[in-house]
């Protein structure tokens, strides 16, 4: 709720009373002086339209207005209009003569809320008065409900946009190889990331990752997860003490139990070199000559989950024209209308089916046979995938 | 997108043990209903968990979570959790993720029992 519309809702509730009879202050007052003196209703009077709206200047804070209709100055049919046309945030109530049906609808059609009926019947008016006051304080808690909500959604896109980025907005590209990635979230923002960098003139770092849960405590999760990741690749030449290095950071007071599952390579061009260390994350494939593998694991845990955890390093060397496959599970676990999983088998036979067909063709061919399969099912988790061909290596 | 996937957690004591047994899927979307059974039993003093995980079809990272702070609770009172009863994909997940090796898994139910 903003603080204008919580002490709105808290302070008692003041009633503006438009009516050229000078007696109706004075019977208000009286029929109404229990309330008045408890505090909860309070009354500002006018004579006319025109002091209607200096009264409305000077009180903000007023929510209701019961007019009469025919005034000097300005009568109550016009005071209604120029409220409408203020966009003013009150709730009218007309006094009109008892049958005065032709004056009431015009009244109700320039936004009057409803009507009493002359001579005024207090009991009645007193109910109408409740039911104006719940009206408006039912119509404050929805205005300000939509306002959190605008709010938050504003600040789930901003958090999208901060998200997206990060990610690598262009992957590099030379000779020596291509890559592709694509990345989907299931919410708003997603627990997913990708990164690839080069660390020096002849070596890439090659990142791919899912972060338990998703939504906003992910979302951040991910982006220290990315930064430290970042940074220990910059120390480290070992895959495997970078992932130590991250291990031990996110694992120290991680109360909420948040966990990474990573997997992060470092490509050597001179040689097509592949080191690797793999963080509980789902093993990427190998394509060469069209036969599918899986990157055999290196035997380590997802980051979070244990501070004294030892992580390793394995070697794959690359030939040219193989091809690395990685993605997260959001792309197995991609479900149908019959609640059936896309699956590894399905996600093997097409990596062999497509054989050497390049980064973008790869990932752009996976993605379309994921979505394809869901057919327009609503996916629980982030999507991503990312392809990289050895086209050369630099020694060649 | 449902809002909620089937999930429900009948529960069954043995001793002085609890046996939970997540029955359906556990994902992001219904993962607090697990951790509610959880908090439940850990806040009426218990204080050795066994999830039986034999009727869970599938679990997610959120789910993975859940688990691994239920047994983080329980140890710092002094308890603890055992995890049986594993399907080949739940295992899977398990092995891949390293849970494995930071969770007491056991093999059935009376394994689990056996190692109370």
């Amino acid at each position: 709720m903003t603080p204008s519309a919580r002490s709105r809702l808290s302070m008692s509730s003041r009633i503006l009373v438009v009516d050229d009879e000078e007696d109706l202050e004075l019977l208000v007052r009286q029929r109404f002086r229990r309330r008045i003196r408890k505090g909860d209703l309070e009354f500002v009077f006018a004579h006319n339209g025109k002091e209607a709206l200096e009264q409305l200047e000077e009180n903000p804070d007023i929510r209701m207005v019961l007019s009469d209709i025919n005034m000097p100055v300005m009568d109550g049919l016009t005071l209604l209009s120029q409220l409408e046309s203020a966009d003013a945030d009150v709730c009218a109530v007309i006094v009109s003569a008892y049958g005065d049906m032709a004056n009431i609808r015009t009244a109700m059609n320039r936004g009057a809320f409803d009507f009493v009926t002359k001579p005024i019947d207090f009991n009645d008016l007193q109910v109408t008065i409740e039911k104006t006051l719940r009206h408006i304080e039912m119509l404050q808690e929805a205005l300000a409900s939509r306002d959190r909500l605008v709010a938050l959604r504003q600040e789930l896109l901003v958090a999208s946009q901060v998200q997206t980025a990060v990610l690598p907005a262009a992957l590099p590209v030379t000779e020596h190889f291509d890559v592709h990635a694509s990345m989907t979230p299931a919410r708003e923002i997603g627990g997913d990331f990708y990164d690839f960098f080069s660390l020096d003139d002849d070596r890439m770092g090659l990142v791919i990752a899912d972060v338990s849960d998703k939504g906003i405590p992910a979302a951040l999760f991910t982006m220290v997860s990315r930064a430290l990741l970042k940074a220990a690749a910059r120390n480290h030449a070992s895959p495997a003490e970078c992932l130590q290095e991250v291990n031990e950071l996110v694992s120290q007071d991680n109360d909420a139990c948040m966990f990474v599952t990573l997997f992060y390579a470092v490509l050597d061009l001179r040689d097509g070199r592949l080191v690797y260390s793999n963080g509980g994350h789902n093993p990427p494939r190998l394509v060469r000559g069209g036969e599918v593998q899986e990157v055999p694991a290196t035997g380590d845990i997802a980051l979070g989950i244990a501070l004294d955890h030892e992580f390793h390093d394995a070697e794959l060397p690359l030939q040219i024209g193989d091809s690395l496959f990685l993605y997260t599970d959001g792309i197995t676990e991609a479900c149908n209308a019959a609640e059936d999983e896309f699956g590894e088998q399905r996600l093997d036979d097409l990596l062999h089916e497509l054989g050497d067909d390049g980064a973008v063709g790869t990932v752009e061919a996976i993605v379309s046979a994921v979505e394809e399969f869901a057919a327009g099912v609503a996916q629980f988790d982030d999507m991503t995938c990312m392809a990289l061909r050895l086209n050369s290596t630099s020694s060649d | 997108m449902a809002n909620h996937t089937p999930l429900s957690v009948p529960s069954e004591e043995h001793g002085n043990a609890v046996i939970l047994c997540p029955t359906g899927r556990v994902d992001g979307t219904n993962v607090a209903i697990l951790q509610g059974a959880v908090r439940e039993r850990i806040d009426a003093g218990q204080t050795t968990l066994v999830f039986d995980l034999v009727e869970l079809n599938y679990i997610s990272s959120a789910g993975l979570r859940v688990l691994l702070m239920s047994a983080r609770d329980l140890q710092s009172h002094g308890g603890k959790a055992l995890f049986c009863g594993l399907s080949e994909q739940i295992k899977q997940v398990f092995e891949i993720t390293g849970f494995d090796k930071i969770l007491a898994v056991l093999g059935t139910r009376d394994d689990a029992l056996g190692a109370i």
